[in-house]
């Protein structure tokens, strides 16, 4: 079985916050079976991130093999999973990073994690890289793709 | 007047001067040689005769003859001796001028050939460096045009990319910011789809 990454973890740094969650609670869990009766224990507040992770994945996170087996899972993710870098021209909101991401784990891989970049002058459409290979999606490539053409009509309109 | 001509002047005034002396001692030794012997009494008179007809003022104008003839020979001769030398030295002038000009016309001649020889060979040297350069201007010429035709066609080719660049450039600094990126979602998605083959590949093989 695949761990079902869902959409608001985005990147490494989310997994490992994920997990670093997932370890304090085990902590937790490891302190409470060491405490003195009628000690008072303050449970950690658990993510929306990491609740909708077990539930999608139907974890039971208070049983510790459910929570090894999580843990073991999103240390495979952050070992195995493809991770692709894209660059916007400006800050993506969370709505469309979430959109590309979607797309991403449908069509290329369920555990598709992505680090975002920013570079200004694409102006706009993103900039996709690969472990071995750069997809320039940006209009700046488009516009260098269509110099020809614009260079064709330079050329006619100096020859009038 | 030759050089044979004043030897013979000259010896005729020289031959004049040898008789005038040679009067002179005569007239001279006679006058000193008195003869007092009774034998020749008949000698002795005539010699008075003589005397009494050569006496001392006949004698005296003999020898005024003798020295106005020698004197008027003397002049004659010397008028002579000056015209022989007039006419000689305007020989010697028109000699001396005739070799003159005709040195002078040879070396002119040789002049005149050296310089038109010289003119030759500076028009033969002028027209040979007309022709080199004419070939250098030529060749330098299409060099010219041609470096002129290849950095116009750099310049061209230049201002094609460059202006490309430069509008390019524009375009992404004017419309760059202004451009939602939920407004790109689709072409994104519709790159992203076009290039999905690629992606997985990469992937697949890079994982």
């Amino acid at each position: 079985m695949e761990l079902k990454l869902p959409s608001g973890i985005v990147s490494q740094v989310d997994v490992a916050r994920v997990l670093r969650e997932l370890n304090a609670l085990a902590d937790f869990f490891v302190a409470a079976v060491a405490r003195k009766s009628g000690t008072p224990m303050q449970p950690p507040r658990l993510t929306r991130l990491l609740t909708q992770l077990a539930q999608e994945n139907h974890f039971n996170l208070l049983e510790e093999s459910n929570r090894k087996e999580l843990a073991r899972m999103l240390n495979d993710v952050l070992g195995h999973a493809p991770l692709l870098h894209i660059s916007f021209a400006s800050e993506p909101s969370t709505k469309a990073l979430e959109t590309i991401l979607v797309w991403m784990r449908g069509n290329i891989h369920p555990q598709t994690l992505l680090q975002v970049g920013l570079q200004p002058n694409i102006a706009a459409g993103c900039v996709l890289r690969t472990p071995s290979k750069v997809f320039d999606l940006s209009m700046r490539s488009y516009l260098q793709k269509q110099e020809n053409y614009l260079v064709e009509l330079i050329a006619g309109a100096a020859r009038g | 007047m030759n050089t044979g001509g004043l030897i013979l002047v000259i010896g005729s005034l020289l031959s004049a001067v040898a008789a005038f002396v040679w009067v002179a001692i005569r007239l001279g030794s006679s006058g000193r040689q008195p003869d007092k012997t009774p034998a020749t009494g008949l000698q002795t008179a005539s010699d008075k005769d003589v005397e009494h007809i050569f006496n001392d003022e006949f004698r005296e104008e003999l020898r005024n003859r003798g020295r106005l003839h020698f004197e008027k020979v003397i002049g004659e001769s010397a008028m002579f001796l000056q015209q022989d030398l007039r006419q000689t030295t305007f020989q010697l002038n028109d000699y001396m001028r005739g070799e003159i000009t005709r040195t002078l016309q040879d070396e002119f001649k040789k002049y005149e050939q050296s310089i038109t020889d010289a003119k030759q060979l500076a028009v033969d040297s002028i027209e040979k460096t007309i022709t080199t350069i004419e070939q250098q201007r030529e060749f330098l010429q299409r060099q010219l045009e041609t470096q002129y035709e290849n950095q116009k066609n750099q310049i061209i080719a230049r201002f094609e990319t460059e202006m490309a660049t430069i509008i390019n450039h524009y375009v992404l600094r004017a419309i760059g910011n202004q451009i939602d990126l939920s407004d790109q979602l689709d072409y994104i998605l519709a790159q992203l789809e076009a290039n999905k083959k690629a992606i997985l590949e990469d992937i697949t093989h890079g994982t």
